[in-house]
């Protein structure tokens, strides 16, 4: 854990609002840690799942509001992590279903066990993505029914979009859930991102972000 | 209390010391643990936080172990680390009158790890207020202060009566200083969800300002400001109408680093 900044070295746009940031400098992280991210637009760091990007540290944005859009535009960022606890992917075979911001993230857990990726999106990619790409929702709600023969999914991506994968596999395989929560120190400091579980309540900065999906929403 | 320099991490932001992660712990003149009350709280249910560019809403609710695992946790040596790094202080409320008394009965035999112990008589995110029964906090106060020998802070808010006033009956109780000030009530709506909760952040810093400037017209107790203080200029000013030390909460979660800028000046 440390206080870090970060120098762009490369702006993708992937849709109309979101994007992919990689970085000069380098952090080791396990996958689905986070780091958190200072704007001008808030007195709290927001988090960024940390990723890959053409062998770079990477992560990816969607613009949903003035911070979001102040990371994008900026080509120094001040961070502090790598935060959270590292997934550890099950035995077994296993698929990450993810939206497009979480492009990074997905790359990086690819290469370090090999699961398949799913990409849903509501709008086509500017650009040639090495995994399955499904777009809008019908398709999306396809691709969900047609998913067998899997040990384990990682779905992460909007509440909405969690809570509907999270509804459509429970039945199939093991289900992990990287929850959205709000956060303001990130290191397990101010207990704000609490999430109720039928264990209790877990804090998503150090406990998560993954949770089993069953833990949250049996 | 000598605190070098005059710069204490706040109660509840710092956690049980995870932000020495992030921060030389010889730019922190003290850090003050989250509050532990008597018994175990699970705190508020979620959402706990909302943020803007000039405040922060919390609704924690004093989430903690409670004093009879945390002096497990202490005799396990847990923040054994912690006591080497830099200088502690105790953070304690109770959700009645007796409940205070009762945490300083059972943290009494452990005060001399402590450099101080604060009193939080202010949160806003429980429903018992000690300020708001002057009567009963006097009494309170002199209690205490005869269970316990350690440096005693009350740490107030400005809901309940006039702080200057109530600072006086800290003092006049022998107690040795006051942090102020708390956060204080606030609301905040987001689309359909209303979320209750402590406001901090650069709102609450000409109030505190007031706070301070009030209490050490009145009294001369140890003054640690807290409420805003977001840099080395908003500390300096503090200081300037008569706070001893200063706190720093919010600034934390947006740069750590704040610290050492603030401990370069005032070291």
């Amino acid at each position: 854990m440390e206080n870090f900044s970060l120098t762009r070295s490369e702006l993708v746009q992937l849709t109309a609002d979101t994007f992919i940031i990689s970085f000069n400098e380098w952090i080791d992280f396990e996958p689905i840690q986070f780091i958190m991210i200072e704007t001008e637009t808030s007195i709290v760091r927001k988090p960024f799942g940390l990723g890959r990007w053409n062998g770079k540290l990477a992560i990816g944005v969607q613009i949903i509001g003035p911070g979001t859009n102040y990371i994008v535009q900026q080509s120094v960022l001040n961070a502090h992590g790598p935060c959270g606890k590292g997934f550890v992917p099950p035995e077994g075979k296993g698929a990450m279903i993810a939206t497009p911001a979480c492009l990074p993230m997905a790359l990086d857990l690819h290469k370090r066990c090999s699961c398949d990726v799913f990409i849903g999106s509501l709008e086509e990619l500017s650009i040639e993505i090495p995994f399955p790409l499904v777009v809008g929702d019908e398709a999306f709600l396809s691709l969900l029914r047609s998913l067998e023969g899997y040990d384990w999914f990682l779905v992460i991506g909007s509440d909405q979009m969690e809570k509907i994968s999270y509804d459509a596999l429970k039945d199939k395989a093991e289900v992990f859930v990287s929850f959205n929560e709000y956060m303001a120190c990130g290191i397990g400091a101010c207990r704000g991102c609490a999430k109720e579980t039928k264990n209790g309540l877990k804090h998503l900065c150090i406990d998560g972000p993954v949770l089993r999906g069953e833990e949250v929403w049996s | 209390m000598e605190l070098r320099p005059p710069i204490v991490i706040a109660s509840g932001v710092g956690g049980m010391g995870e932000y020495l992660k992030l921060i030389d712990p010889k730019h922190i003149g003290a850090y003050t643990l989250k509050t532990i009350t008597f018994n175990p709280r699970r705190g508020n249910p979620p959402p706990r936080l909302i943020a803007t560019q000039n405040y922060l809403i919390n609704s924690i609710g004093l989430e903690n172990v409670g004093v009879e695992k945390f002096i497990e946790e202490l005799e396990n040596r847990v923040y054994d680390e912690l006591f080497k790094k830099v200088k502690v202080i105790f953070s304690f409320a109770g959700e009645n009158f007796e409940e205070y008394l009762l945490v300083a009965q059972k943290m009494a035999p452990y005060q001399d790890r402590f450099v101080a112990f604060e009193c939080n008589f202010s949160c806003p995110n429980v429903h018992f207020n000690p300020l708001s029964n002057v009567v009963e906090l006097e009494r309170m106060l002199s209690e205490l202060r005869k269970r316990l020998n350690v440096f005693l802070i009350a740490k107030l808010g400005v809901e309940g009566a006039f702080i200057e006033e109530i600072a006086k009956i800290v003092e006049d109780c022998g107690w040795d200083g006051v942090t102020l000030i708390n956060t204080i009530r606030a609301l905040h709506v987001d689309g359909d969800r209303i979320i209750k909760g402590g406001i901090s952040g650069p709102v609450l810093k000409p109030i505190a300002l007031r706070a301070v400037y009030e209490v050490r017209k009145k009294t001369n107790l140890y003054i640690i400001a807290s409420g805003g203080i977001m840099n080395e200029q908003d500390a300096e000013q503090f200081f300037k109408v008569g706070a001893n030390a200063i706190s720093v909460g919010t600034a934390l979660y947006k740069d750590p680093k704040m610290i050492e800028k603030i401990a370069q000046k005032f070291s």
